[in-house]
């Protein structure tokens, strides 16, 4: 059953390499279109401001024990002090007037935007290749598969007799949309358009930190009880002993 | 191509005698550069294993070879002592392995149907 068949370079010429070539300029094309219309937000200054108080929190939590134990106190009650503590947040205050600015119009135009802009290039190229690349083995993959695949990946061709193996255009479509992503990242650099997996991180990313809704006096709150919890232990009064060990540890 | 100047940035965590302290920003930086390495490289496999006519079973072994050799490329770019660039040596070993898959059969289809079937 494993003749070889003996397939007509032109389909080479015209179709392998045109459709690959095609795919690879529309996601470049894809990647600069939405450089040029990606509207960046404006960063809302009170969101942006305790999230930087939050960071200060964290760095204070982890850096508590190289500082005397006095200036750890210090700190901790400029951040968690009852009336005038920054990471004190009134009861009812933070909650709603950021849900409804931030949370909806603008993030879901974004994210409808985006998908908009992944989804519409691929469904015309697919169009297209079903609309004139169908009826015909295209490729021929390198290795076996079982007869499981061959509705999947032969759906042009409607002889039973041909070999799993010898796909037609579609499939080599599906090939070319999964494996030009590695190409993609390599000359389009990290931040590009169409990584999917990269983009549905940003987007959770911008979403925890952008800080809307309860976020950002959950935050708050949680950094609070951290900085409460935090045991101080002064690390430095051994340290001329600790850096006398290390060093005859080196030079020894 | 400019990867033997990136590996070469690769830069040096903070404090080699304490190993919790990595600054994660380098380290970050030294992943996505073993990132970009195995995908060039995946590349790479796949027009190997087209071009060498390899079917099968003996293709996915070039494409575990290669991957192997560019761990071993990675550790020896570090001299060996991955806690001072990754923070740790199985994450630099395995990391993105199976990553480039896609991209090998890709490139591994072409280059076997443009040589051999073509």
């Amino acid at each position: 059953m494993a003749e070889e068949l003996v397939l007509d370079s032109a389909i080479r010429d015209w179709v392998l390499v045109p459709l690959s070539l095609v795919m690879v300029l529309i996601g470049v094309l894809r990647h600069f279109v939405s450089k040029c219309m990606s509207s960046q937000p404006e960063p809302d200054a009170k969101a942006l401001k305790e999230s930087q108080i939050v960071l200060r929190a964290r760095y204070l939590r982890a850096a508590a024990n190289y500082i005397p134990a006095k200036s750890f106190r210090m700190r901790k009650s400029y951040f968690n002090n009852e009336e005038n503590g920054l990471l004190h947040v009134p009861k009812g205050q933070g909650q709603n007037v950021q849900a409804q600015m931030l949370s909806d119009p603008n993030m879901a135009m974004d994210m409808m935007k985006k998908n908009l802009s992944m989804i519409i290039p691929q469904t015309l190229t697919f169009a297209w290749v079903n609309f004139f690349f169908s009826g015909f083995v295209t490729a021929k993959i390198p290795f076996p598969l079982t007869q499981r695949f061959r509705g999947m990946l032969q759906n042009g061709i409607d002889l039973s007799s041909v070999d799993v193996s010898y796909v037609s255009s579609r499939s080599w479509y599906f090939l070319n949309l999964f494996g030009l992503r590695g190409l993609f990242s390599l000359i389009l650099g990290e931040d590009n358009a169409t990584d999917d997996t990269q983009k549905l991180m940003q987007t959770q990313m911008a979403m925890q930190m952008g800080g809307f809704g309860a976020d950002p006096a959950k935050a708050l709150g949680a950094e609070k009880e951290g900085l409460d919890l935090v045991q101080h232990e002064w690390l430095l009064p051994q340290i001329e002993q600790r850096a006398a060990a290390v060093l005859s540890q080196i030079l020894a | 191509m400019a990867l033997a100047h990136d590996a070469a940035d690769a830069k040096k965590a903070d404090d080699p005698l304490d190993s919790l302290a990595l600054s994660a920003e380098n380290v970050q930086h030294n992943l996505r550069i073993a990132y970009y390495c195995r995908t060039f490289l995946s590349i790479v496999a796949g027009a190997i294993a087209g071009v060498l006519g390899l079917t099968g079973v003996y293709g996915f072994l070039c494409y575990f070879l290669v991957m192997l050799c560019a761990s071993a490329g990675l550790a020896a770019k570090t001299r060996f002592n991955t806690s001072a660039f990754f923070d740790s040596w199985h994450r630099v070993a395995f990391d993105g392995f199976l990553q480039g898959l896609m991209s090998f059969v890709l490139f591994w289809t072409l280059v076997y149907d443009i040589v051999h079937i073509f």
